[in-house]
Formats: C-alpha cells, sequence, structure tokens
C-alpha cells in the first residue's frame, strides 16, 4: 500500500497533519475542534452540503463562508470555524435559526429529547429566543410510514439523511423527498410502508425525532437507560450492536458501527425482533410430561433430576439436535456432557462447515473494495445474510462487476469457474481483487468455493476472498465447539435412546422431528411454547442471545463477544448444563469466561476471554492443506423446474413473535426467471399454481432478473410440501 | 407506452435520463395527470421505484399530481405581467369560469391556474391554452378564449 | 438608435429557421471552417473576443471552456442551458425562435472546441413552439450531416427554474429531482454522468458563429471594453414597446427604455427599474442614465444579470412587489438547503404582514436581517436571487416600507398595479399534503 501524502492545515490556529484529501470536519476533529453537521454523513456517500450547518471561513477561498463538509485537506489551508471567525459564528446562527424556524419547541415529549444533535447544537450556539412570529409548518403527524417506523414531518429538518441512505444504501428507492421548497417532505411512494430489509437504518441516522422507531416512542428517556454492547445472534453476519435497556427491559437495539463487519447498518430483524423476549407464549418453567396430564409445569430441581434420569435410561444412545444458535461455550458444555459424560459422540449439527474457506479469510467490509465478485447459489444473499447484501452494493457503486451464477447447480459451477476455458473464471483469475461467494445449500460448508478459489490462484492474492454464507448465527462456533470437547467417536445409536433438542430452530426443523418419532424419549430447550410442546418428554426453557454471556463466530470466523443485556427470566442453559454434568461426574463451569478459559487454547489459539474485544479483530488466513471438493450432489431430474426453497430473513421463531414484523413477512410468491416466465406466459403479479406430485399451492408470480432459468425459487414458509421438481402455470 | 418510453431512453447514455419524457407520455396517456398507477408504468419502463417517479414528477410544475380538465388556462403572474394587468386578466378567468386559481370547473372543462414567468414578459400578460401561449391577453379578450375552449369540447 | 444584428443577424429579412435561408447568410461556413482548426485556436478566439456568458452570471466564455479537461478517459459533453426562467427574461426564446440553426452552429463549433462528442439542449418544458422550431432545424441540420458525428439531443424540462442553475440542470437531465450539487467539484471536472461538462447558455452560443466570423478582436470592439460585444436586452413591464432588442453592451438604461421602448406609457413617471431579472436589485428611476455594462452596473449597485430590463412606473406598491418577488423564490427553491427553504418562506410571510400594515417598525430590520442570513448561506445563488432584491427594495424605498407600518396598511389603498396578485405558492394553500404557504 502506498503511503498517503501528509498534508498541514491550521483550524483556528492549531495545526494538524492528515492526510490529503481527508475531509475537513475530520481534519478539524483532528485538531480536536468539532464542526457541527446535521446532513454530513459520509456514509451516505459524497457530502451534499445541504443544511449549511459547517460553515466554516476559509483563507484563499471566495469571501464567504464555506460548507465545510464539501471540502477536503490541502496543503497549507488555513480554516476559521465559528471559534474564532465572526464569518462563521455568524453563518452558523443563521443556519440554526432558520432550521428552528419551522421546528416544533416539543423536546420534552420528543422521543429523541436527551439524545438529539439539533437540541445539542440549539444549546451550545441557539440565540435562547425565537424571532418566528407566524404559524409553523404542520402536518399531521406523527405518521406510520411502515408498522416499525413513524415520521412526524414537523420535526423533520429535511437534511436528506434517510433518503440517501435509502436510496444510495440500501439502494431500495422506497423513502424519497417529494414536493420542492418549503413543501418538501419525506415519503412513501402512496400509503405503501416502507419495506427495506434496512428501513431502520433511518431512525438512527435522522438527526432530530422526526424518525423514531414505533416500538421505541414514549418507552424509555435517555437518563433512564441502560446501553450493552454486545452483538446480534439472528444471522451468521454478527452485527455490532448497542442494546438499550430500562429496568432489565430490552427497549431497542442500535448498531455499534463495526467499520470491518457491518460498516454501522444493522437488518430490520436484528433491530426489532427483540420483542421475542417478551413473547406470550415465551417459556420460563421447566415442562415435564406427566401420565395422562401431558406437560406440566416443574420446579428445576425436579427437572434436572428428570433429565439426569432419561439421560440415564438412555445409555448411551443419545442423539443431539444443535441449532447453530448457542454460544460456543453453551455448545461446549453440551458437547462436554453428551461425549466426556455419556459416550454420546452423535449430533444432528446445525450445518456442516467446511474450515477450508479460513484459507481465503477477508473482513467483509473488503468486499466493497472487491474488483470482480461471483456468488454462487440459490439464496438471495439479502435473506441469509442481509448485510452481505449492503456490502456487495457498496461494490457494485465503486465500479465492481457483482455476478451471480450457479443457481440451482452451484457445485457444478465452481467446477466450472475452475476450468481451463470458462471466461469467468479467467477473468476471477486476473483480477488482483476477486471475491467468490457460496449463497444457498449444497455448498459442503464451503468446500466446494474454496476449492475452486484454490484452483483459481486466490491464494497468492491477499486481496482476494471467499465467503461462504451459513444458515445459522453461530454454526461456526458451535460445530468447532462440539468437536473440540472430545476426539473420541462412537456408532449411531439404533434405535434411539433419548434425543437431545438444543433450541427452537432444532425443534422447528423437520429431520430433527421425524428422528423424534423413532426416539424412545425427546429432551428439548427452547424459548417457545410452539416449539416442542406436544412431542417433547421434558422441556427445559431457552434464552436468547440478548440473555447471554459468551462468544460466537461469525461467516468470516471472526470471533466475537455475546453480553448478556438482560436477566432472562429463567437460568440460562449453561446453568443446568453445568448442574447436569456434574451428576455425570463432567466438570463444566456455570461462567462462559470459565469455558471460554478451557476451549480457547484448543480453538482459539489460546486467546484470553477478556481479549475478544469490543471490536473483534479478524484472524489471519489459516493455512488449509490441499483441498479437494467433494462430489456434487446430484441434482433432481425431472421435467418442469427445480425448486429452489429458501429460508426468508423475516422468518423463524423469533420473527414470528414480532407483530411489528408480520409486514415484512415474505409474500406468498414464486420467482421466475424472464425466460421461463415468457415460456410459461406468465406475468409479474399473475396467480399461479405450483404442482409437484399431487401437491399444489397458488402462489403470485414474481419475475426475477437475477434468476437463471429452469428454476422456481419459493420462501421455505410457502413451499411447504412441494417436491424438488415443480409445474408452474397460470391459475 | 412502455416500449415507446424504453424508445426515448435510447437517446440517453443512461434510461433514468428519460424520466421526464416518459412521466410526460404518462400524463398525456391518463388524462392530462398522474395517477399511482402511471408511476408504477414509467417505474416498470426505466426499472425505478413508483416512489422515485412520484419524487421527480413531484418536483416539476408540469407534472400534475391531481386531475385537471380537458383544457389548462394557465396564467403567468409574475412581476412583468402582473404589472400590466395579470390580476385583471385573471379575475375576468375567475368570472367567466366560475372557479379559482388551481380549480377546475365541475363539468371537468377546465383547469385554471397561475404560472412563474412563462418568458413572454415583453408581451404581458401571457396567458399559455393547452401548452400554446397567447401574448398579451387582456381582460376583455378572456371571453373569448373561454368561448373557443368551450366550442372545441 | 443603435439596434445592431449580430446575433440576430439576417433574420428580419429571411426565414432563418429554414436552413436553406441560413446557407444564404453564410450560415454553417463557420463551423466549416472551425472544425478545420484546432480547438485551441477556437478557444484562442473566445478568449479574443472577451465573450462573458449570457446567461447572468458573466463568466468569461473561452475560460470555463478552457478548464475542460484536454484529454478525457470518459466522454465530455456540452449542455445548452436553455432553460430561460429568470423573471423578466425571454430573449433565448427569440434567438431560438429567430435563428434556431445559429443555436446549433454556436453549440456545434463549441463542442468542437472542447472536444465533445454530445451534446444537450436543455429547454424549459413550457417552450414548446421554441421546441419544435429547434427540433425542426435539427432534423435538417442532421439530414444535411452538418452534425459530423456528434450526438445532439434536445430534453425538455418540466417547469423549475432551478434547473436553470448549471448543476441542477446537470441532476434534472440525469433524470433526478432538479437540485443544484456542491461544488467543488466542477462541472468541468466532475459534471453530466459524472464527466467533464462544459454549460453555456443560449445566447452565448448563439454569439461563437459570429465570433468566428467577425474575429475575436473585432468581436471585441463591439460594446465597451468590460462587456463586449451585443446583448438581446428583453424589455418588459410599464413601457409602450416591450420586446427583445439587440444592442450592443453599454446601451443605456434611457435609449433602451425611451428611445427604442417609448417611454413609460399612459403619461405615468418611472418608479424604478429592475436591470438585470429578478435576481439583482433594483434601481430607482434616477439611475435611468446607467450604462448596460458589467462594471457600470456594478457600480450603480446592481448587475445586468440575464439582460432583461423590468420598467416599474408609480403605481407600483414596492411592498407588493418585494411580496411577490419573494413568493416567486419560494416557489422555485428546491429545498434542499435550509437558509433559502426556510428563508424564502419567512420573507414571505414577513411581508405580507408589513402589506397588511399589521408589522411593526423592527420587523423591517428583521426582514433585512432575514435578508442577511440567507446571503452567502446558501448551497446556490438562488438564495441570494431571494435575499438581494428584497433586501434592495427596502434600502432603497425604505420610506414606503415603513408608510405600511405607521399607517397600518398600504397607501396605495388597492390601487396599485400589483394588488393581491395571486402568486402559484397561493394555490397551495390548504391543500392537504402541500400546506400553507404563509
Ligand atoms: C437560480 C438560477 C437560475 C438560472 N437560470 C438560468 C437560465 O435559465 N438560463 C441560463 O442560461 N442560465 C441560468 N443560470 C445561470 C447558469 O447557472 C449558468 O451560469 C449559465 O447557464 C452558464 O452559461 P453562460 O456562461 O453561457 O452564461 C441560472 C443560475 C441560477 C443560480
Ligand atoms: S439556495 Fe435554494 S435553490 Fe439553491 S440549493 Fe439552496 S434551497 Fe436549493
Ligand atoms: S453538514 Fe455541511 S452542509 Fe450539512
Amino acid at each position: 500500500m502506498s503511503v498517503p501524502e501528509l498534508v498541514t492545515v491550521s483550524v483556528d490556529g492549531r495545526e494538524v497533519q492528515v492526510p490529503k484529501g481527508t475531509g475537513l470536519v475530520e481534519t478539524a476533529l483532528a485538531a480536536g475542534i468539532e464542526i457541527p453537521v446535521f446532513c454530513y454523513e459520509p456514509r451516505l456517500g459524497p457530502a451534499i452540503g445541504a443544511c449549511r450547518m459547517c460553515l466554516v471561513e476559509v483563507e484563499g477561498m471566495p469571501p464567504k463562508p464555506q460548507a465545510a463538509c464539501t471540502l477536503t485537506a490541502q496543503d497549507g489551508m488555513v480554516v476559521k470555524t465559528a471559534l474564532t471567525s465572526q464569518l462563521a459564528r455568524n453563518a452558523q446562527n443563521a443556519t440554526l435559526e432558520f432550521i428552528l424556524v419551522n421546528h416544533p419547541l416539543d423536546c420534552p415529549v420528543c422521543d429523541k429529547g436527551g439524545e438529539c444533535p439539533l437540541q445539542d447544537l440549539t444549546f451550545r450556539f441557539g440565540p435562547g429566543r425565537t424571532r418566528m412570529t407566524f404559524p409553523k409548518r404542520t402536518f399531521d403527524k406523527p405518521i406510520p410510514i411502515s408498522p416499525t417506523i413513524s415520521l412526524d414531518r414537523e420535526r423533520c429538518i429535511l437534511c436528506y439523511r434517510c433518503t440517501r441512505f435509502s436510496e444510495s444504501v440500501a439502494e431500495d428507492g422506497e423513502l424519497v423527498a417529494v414536493n420542492r421548497g418549503a413543501q418538501s417532505m419525506i415519503a412513501t411512494f402512496e400509503d405503501e410502508p416502507y419495506r427495506g430489509r434496512f428501513s431502520g437504518n433511518v431512525t438512527e441516522l435522522c438527526p432530530v425525532g422526526a424518525l423514531l422507531p414505533t416500538t421505541y416512542r414514549f418507552e424509555a428517556r435517555p437518563w433512564e437507560i441502560q446501553t450493552v454492547p454486545t452483538v446480534c445472534g439472528l444471522c451468521p453476519v454478527g452485527c455490532n450492536v448497542n442494546v438499550t435497556t430500562r429496568e432489565g427491559k430490552v427497549k431497542r437495539v442500535l448498531s455499534r458501527n463495526h467499520p470491518d463487519v457491518d460498516g454501522g447498518w444493522i437488518c430490520d430483524k436484528g433491530r426489532f425482533a427483540f420483542g421475542h423476549l417478551g413473547a406470550r407464549d415465551r417459556i420460563v418453567d421447566p415442562l415435564r410430561r406427566q401420565r395422562r396430564r401431558g406437560l406440566q409445569p416443574a420446579g428445576w430441581d425436579e427437572a434436572v433430576d428428570e433429565a439426569e434420569r432419561l439421560l440415564r435410561a438412555a445409555q448411551g444412545r443419545i442423539v443431539t439436535a444443535l441449532s447453530g444458535s448457542e454460544t460456543v461455550e453453551q455448545a461446549y458444555g453440551l458437547a462436554k456432557l453428551m461425549r466426556t459424560g455419556l459416550g454420546a459422540h452423535t449430533a444432528v449439527l446445525p450445518e456442516e462447515i467446511s474450515d477450508a474457506v479460513d484459507g481465503f479469510r477477508l473482513p467483509l467490509s473488503a468486499i466493497a473494495g472487491a474488483e470482480l465478485i461471483v456468488v454462487v447459489g440459490d439464496d438471495p444473499v439479502e435473506e441469509r445474510a442481509p448485510i452481505v447484501d449492503l456490502w456487495l452494493r457498496a461494490a457494485r457503486r465503486n465500479g465492481a462487476e457483482v455476478v451471480t451464477t450457479g443457481v440451482g447447480g452451484g457445485a457444478k459451477a465452481c467446477r466450472q469457474l475452475a476450468g481451463e476455458d470458462d471466461e469467468l473464471g479467467r477473468r476471477l483469475r486476473e483480477s488482483d481483487r476477486p471475491v467468490l461467494i457460496w449463497s444457498g445449500s449444497g455448498g459442503a460448508g464451503g468446500a466446494h468455493v474454496a476449492a475452486c478459489a484454490e484452483r483459481l490462484g486466490f491464494g497468492s492474492k491477499p486481496d482476494s476472498g471467499v465467503f461462504y454464507l451459513p444458515l445459522t448465527p453461530n454454526g461456526r462456533g458451535v460445530v468447532e465447539a462440539w468437536s473440540a470437547a472430545s476426539d473420541d467417536e462412537g456408532p449411531d445409536p439404533d434405535p434411539i435412546g433419548l434425543l437431545f433438542v438444543s433450541g427452537d430452530e432444532a425443534a422447528s426443523d423437520p429431520s430433527v422431528r421425524s428422528l423424534a418419532e423413532r426416539a424412545d424419549a425427546v429432551i428439548a430447550t427452547t424459548m417457545f411454547q410452539g416449539s416442542a410442546v406436544g412431542w417433547a418428554d421434558l422441556v427445559l426453557p431457552g434464552t436468547s442471545y440478548l440473555e447471554r454471556d459468551g462468544t460466537f463466530v461469525n461467516l468470516e470466523g471472526r470471533l466475537q463477544r455475546l453480553r448478556r443485556a438482560v436477566v432472562p427470566p429463567t437460568p440460562d442453559e449453561l446453568a443446568w448444563i453445568s448442574q447436569l454434568a456434574g451428576r455425570f461426574g463432567v466438570e463444566v463451569s456455570p461462567y462462559p469466561s470459565v469455558v471460554f478459559g478451557e476451549l480457547s487454547e484448543r480453538i482459539f489459539g489460546g486467546l484470553p476471554y477478556g481479549e475478544v474485544g469490543e471490536r473483534a479483530a479478524l484472524r489471519g488466513r489459516e493455512p488449509t492443506g490441499e483441498l479437494r471438493a467433494p462430489a456434487p450432489a446430484a441434482t433432481p431430474k425431472g421435467r418442469g423446474l427445480r425448486l429452489v426453497r429458501y429460508r426468508p430473513l423475516f422468518s423463524g421463531a423469533a420473527v414470528e413473535r414480532v407483530p411489528e414484523l408480520a409486514f415484512q413477512r415474505p409474500a406468498a410468491e414464486v420467482q421466475l426467471s424472464p425466460q421461463d416466465a415468457r415460456r410459461l406466459r406468465i406475468k409479474a403479479g399473475d396467480e399461479v399454481d405450483v404442482r409437484s406430485n399431487g401437491t399444489s399451492r397458488r402462489l403470485r408470480a414474481r419475475i426475477d432478473k437475477g434468476l437463471v432459468a429452469g428454476v422456481a425459487r419459493i420462501a421455505d414458509e410457502h413451499a411447504e410440501e412441494l417436491q424438488a421438481t415443480v409445474e408452474v402455470a397460470r391459475a | 407506452m412502455i416500449d415507446e418510453i424504453r424508445r426515448v431512453a435510447e437517446q440517453y447514455p443512461v434510461a433514468r435520463s428519460a424520466i421526464l419524457p416518459a412521466l410526460r407520455i404518462a400524463q398525456e396517456r391518463h388524462g392530462g395527470w398522474l395517477p399511482p398507477e402511471a408511476f408504477e408504468e414509467v417505474g416498470e419502463a426505466l426499472d425505478l421505484t413508483p416512489a422515485y417517479c412520484k419524487a421527480v414528477a413531484s418536483f416539476y410544475d408540469m407534472f400534475h399530481l391531481e386531475p385537471v380538465g380537458r383544457h389548462l388556462v394557465e396564467l403567468c403572474t409574475n412581476v412583468s405581467c402582473a404589472l400590466v394587468g395579470a390580476q385583471q386578466v385573471l379575475e375576468a378567468f375567475e368570472e367567466e369560469l366560475g372557479v379559482r386559481p388551481g380549480e377546475t370547473t365541475e363539468d371537468g372543462a377546465v383547469t385554471l391556474r397561475t404560472i412563474e414567468c412563462a418568458g413572454g414578459c415583453g408581451w404581458g400578460t401571457v396567458v399559455v391554452v393547452d401548452h400554446r401561449y397567447r401574448e398579451p391577453v387582456r381582460a376583455e379578450d378572456v371571453p373569448g378564449i373561454v368561448q373557443e375552449l368551450r366550442d372545441a369540447d | 438608435m443603435p439596434i445592431s444584428e449580430i446575433l440576430l443577424a439576417g433574420a428580419s429579412e429571411r426565414d432563418l429557421t429554414k436552413l436553406e435561408e441560413y446557407h444564404m447568410v453564410g450560415g454553417y461556413a463557420q463551423l466549416a471552417r472551425a472544425r478545420e482548426l484546432e480547438p485551441a485556436a477556437i478557444l484562442a478566439e473566445l478568449d479574443a473576443s472577451n465573450l462573458r456568458g449570457r446567461g447572468g452570471a458573466f463568466f468569461a466564455t473561452g475560460k470555463k471552456a478552457g478548464f475542460m479537461p484536454r484529454d478525457s478517459p470518459r466522454p465530455k459533453y456540452l449542455t445548452v442551458n436553455a432553460d430561460e426562467s429568470e423573471p423578466g427574461t425571454f430573449k433565448d426564446r427569440e434567438i431560438m425562435l429567430r435563428v434556431p440553426h445559429r443555436v446549433i452552429e454556436g453549440s456545434l463549433i463549441t463542442a468542437h472546441a472542447i472536444e465533445a462528442r454530445h451534446v444537450f439542449i436543455y429547454i424549459r418544458g413550457e417552450y414548446l413552439t421554441e421546441f419544435e422550431v429547434l427540433r425542426a432545424a435539427l432534423d435538417e441540420a442532421r439530414e444535411a450531416e452538418l452534425l459530423g458525428g456528434v450526438t445532439l439531443v434536445l430534453h425538455r424540462g418540466a417547469g423549475a427554474y432551478i434547473c436553470g442553475e448549471e448543476t441542477g440542470l446537470l441532476e434534472s437531465l440525469e433524470g433526478k429531482r432538479g437540485q443544484p450539487r456542491a461544488k467543488p467539484p466542477y462541472p468541468a471536472i466532475t459534471g453530466l454522468y459524472g464527466a467533464p461538462t462544459l454549460i453555456n447558455n443560449v445566447e452565448t452560443m448563439a454569439t461563437v458563429p459570429k465570433i468566428m466570423e467577425l474575429g475575436g478582436e473585432e468581436y471585441a470592439k463591439l460594446g465597451t471594453p468590460d462587456s463586449t460585444g451585443t446583448r438581446v436586452f428583453s424589455l418588459s413591464g410599464n413601457v409602450v414597446r416591450g420586446g427583445n432588442y439587440e444592442l450592443p453592451n453599454g446601451t443605456t438604461l434611457r435609449e433602451l427604455i425611451y428611445d427604442i421602448g417609448g417611454g413609460v406609457p399612459d403619461g405615468r413617471e418611472l418608479k424604478a427599474i429592475i436591470p438585470g431579472g429578478s435576481s439583482v436589485q433594483i434601481l430607482t428611476a434616477d439611475q435611468v442614465d446607467t450604462p448596460l455594462s458589467y462594471d457600470a452596473m456594478r457600480e450603480a449597485g446592481s448587475s445586468v444579470g440575464s439582460g432583461a430590463i423590468i420598467v416599474i412606473d408609480d403605481r407600483a406598491c414596492i411592498v407588493q412587489l418585494g411580496l411577490r418577488v419573494a413568493q416567486f423564490y419560494m416557489h422555485e427553491s428546491c429545498g434542499k438547503c435550509t437558509p433559502c427553504r426556510e428563508g424564502t418562506r419567512w420573507m414571505v410571510q414577513l411581508l405580507n404582514r408589513i402589506e397588511d400594515g399589521d408589522a411593526e417598525e423592527d420587523e423591517l430590520d428583521l426582514l433585512l436581517d432575514v435578508c442577511d442570513r440567507i446571503l452567502g448561506h446558501c448551497l446556490c445563488p438562488l438564495g441570494d436571487a431571494a435575499a438581494m432584491p428584497i433586501a434592495s427594495y427596502v434600502d432603497k424605498f425604505r420610506d414606503e416600507f415603513r408608510e405600511h407600518v405607521r399607517a397600518g396598511r398600504c397607501p396605495y389603498g388597492g390601487e396599485s398595479s400589483l394588488e393581491r396578485v395571486f402568486a402559484p405558492v397561493d394555490q397551495h394553500r390548504g391543500h392537504p399534503t402541500v400546506e400553507v404557504a404563509t
């Protein structure tokens, strides 16, 4: 990397050296001087200079105030801010007065009050008295622009941060400014809700109380809240978040900006799904099956006794089904109990994860700087790992080419790419900054793409990268923890004496359900009634990622720290795993830090718990030895279209329990390629019947230009019992 | 219509540049204004969201977001025209049509609007009838113009 | 009187909208000659002519063209500004209607000078007839293979004054809301579609063939040293013969208004003159001998702007004038930057109150202060264009403003020529989504 040229700038008489081209706002900050801003937000693209809050005097430029946000540091520049320049001071006073002219003074009842940049700046620079004696602009307020966001147009200062986010970050084009001049206002189309996957970010971008999460309205004041820094546990990205709590309840989730992981954005699932903590069907007491009376609440001592009894009765014929949402520590503790305590080595792991991709490790943020990106697989990236989609969009804006390939047959596509005369493969080979991403099923945990990358020479290119998008938030950590607990192996039990189901995701997996049918007894730990009640013999209450301490490993292989934001209404998993393990002579600490200390030696190079860090670093690439791709699974043959099911972002136990997110659930639709649609004479929006082997679903057609021909893509919950090959026809 | 818009878009290096012509075409098709469907159609043709299309349309005065009459009478009341009696001409139209500026006659025949400087200042008052300039127009010409529109209807 | 014919040469005798006729007066000969020349040689002629932009900002045309990078990996664009919406201005319209081929020829010469292969003419949407005339001329030129491989696209606006501002124009041409961009970067570096772009006014472009014909130095002898050549001045308001007149720069207001325009009608008195479109400071009747040149106007405390002279007689209430002008800027503010969006609305509110006779004396100072707080603080010059004229009305006619305050009503008692003029912003009143203006 070349060293950037340093330039010297004087700000209010203080000299600072910064790399040439640094923004003036940042330059002043380096000199310890704050230039107030509203519209400026570098993450939204080039500065627009709209609000005029940042006016400063710059020597040698026209004798009028300049917008600092649109200028960059040049050598010898002499800048005077409002601290030393009357011109700048007048300008800032003017802007503040104009902003306040139509801004209601409802700070006492505004949820932003106390953490509002406008309030702060008014307090610091404001005139203290208004000269405006006319009626202010009035609007109906607040209006919901979606079930999760409300808009108060009177408070809006038209900084255009939200619309720029919609246009140039999320690129959803749904939140816009309409009308002109003093009549301008923020709006969605007609009465449609703002239905972006990332819409909630605008509530954090808004510098006033105009855009607020409906879930936070009148819930708390800034001086009575606590902030807990943790990571989101709902998808494999692991966005860094701050959780706001008040009186032991989660009130909201905000981004905590890890520049390499999330760039300061979180998706709406991560932001709004916290409501599941208080779900009505949340299980807070253990439930034990009583003859004839079904599941009945039980005390903890009784429950642990019963668990011990069931475990012993199985005589080692135990299968453990994991969700991939356990913490590393919890999974390790459970593994120790089962494997060393009971000799039960059989597990249904949440997913297959190959460590082959670790040889091509790269921070997610590097995607934005990539040159050529090939996404292999069936699943829309934004459904599996939403923030990765934002990085891809950033890459495209920065001039990268993003190609999606191999829908319905990724492994084959990988082979082809790595072949001698593949055009795309040739370009990947020639590029300095190529990235391969696997998004979908059948990826052998990343082994296919990793092998492909190796053959394409990624190994010798430090700026190349391979990402495998797991289905579960901590699938990697859980798989590693399971194997770290023991090196022994054992035969798969048949018949199954006991099925141990860890977590709601495992409990709702049909294949786990069918194992349950073959098991003599079932123990399940789940958060919600709906998941396992009815077919388990003992249900132990589960906890949420917001209620646990421990660590997670995200899709990059980055180890991150989970912090307990609120105390769960029930002992957490590690507490009773520890107790239970003791009954079998196995030592498992109830403290995540101690458990981590034990397992870190084995899988994280001895890293101390305390050093996992607030903004976790990424380990370097790990040599993987010779890579060989497994044989691709046979693709089903037959007439008709290949059904591709995907797990939508807005699905799963937590989302289902949050009424505000209901509108984000996937529509009952089938996605078709333009070619197939044309061939089948189907137009966007048509009602169609999707049929296979006697089952049929009526869905609405959507044409997706990114889809290859021969595929029909349907969200899991709408595909239900459809088979691998389907026929689609207009209803 | 979608094909027509796409043809216009070919003139530009970036299709979005065709949004003003596209909205104009859509407005003509929809009887002089842009109902919500129009934004969906233009959006489809240019690969933009309807919200974006409406955001653009609402910025420009020549796009109407509410229904208008079969004829449009637009009258400049900017300084030059005002100095030579635009208000009197406007009042004559109000009288003759029985509507205020911004309104449409009950029979849906004529919408009356005032507009900013039309660029005919030396020959005020400028009245733009169905997109064609009449200049100068004086209050006494108004009944004739209105009659003309009624006859044409 | 010194009515000249440089730019409009031949148009009174012939129908120069026809290519055939335009050829008869030497049409497109300069284009052919220019194409034989090195681009630098054309820029040198423009520099020698000291032609300054006719769009209002008065920037030296040759110099601005010189900012365009010589070699650029991206295409370069020439954009011709035919958005003409400055109140009082209607000269580009005349030029397009009468010498459309000269506009095209000038644009093609300029495109050659900056080595651009793409030209866009952004014409205001209301100019339908003008668009048709230009389109017909363009078709003829294309037919006659005069474009020489250059693509020339006529792009119609849709009713927004701000799209005349050069960066607002570029945004609009890119299919966005026409809100101005922050500068830097300047259009010559990052303009249309992020590529180097030169933006020039229609009249500026139509002058170019004449400069090539006469030679830059010869052209510079016309007009005054600081304001060379001729301009088509738009004369309007309380004057007998309003219209467009091509005159040498430096002609006095008196010559234009009285000798050419026939003076103030109906035996009324001259009260004030707006010499350069509504965005410039007002002049009082005693300044009628000021020449229409850059320096002289600056000395007189105003500007020639877009060359639009609005004559105001003694029937006009200046407060009402201020209100109507402020309403225009409020209506046309794009809404992007705070001082302009909020300030123009506040100005309208204050002027309404003053006109109604409900204001206190200190509100005149507040009005001036609001102007002052807009001035120099906005993203683009529109805010200044609103603040400067209004401040000048209060400055120059303070007594009349005071009179409103003191008497508690308009001293014209309903007899002013600008009494209660219904502005387009008034149409927003009571609108469900587009709320109350005042
Ligand atoms: C609010 C505003 C409106 C403008 N309107 C026009 C216009 O309608 N026509 C025009 O040529 N220039 C207009 N300009 C000036 C242009 O920004 C630009 O300076 C001009 O087109 C450059 O051409 P020129 O150098 O040939 O004059 C306007 C400027 C502002 C700030
Ligand atoms: S000065 Fe007015 S028109 Fe110009 S950017 Fe600001 S708001 Fe828009
Ligand atoms: S922060 Fe610079 S103009 Fe808004």
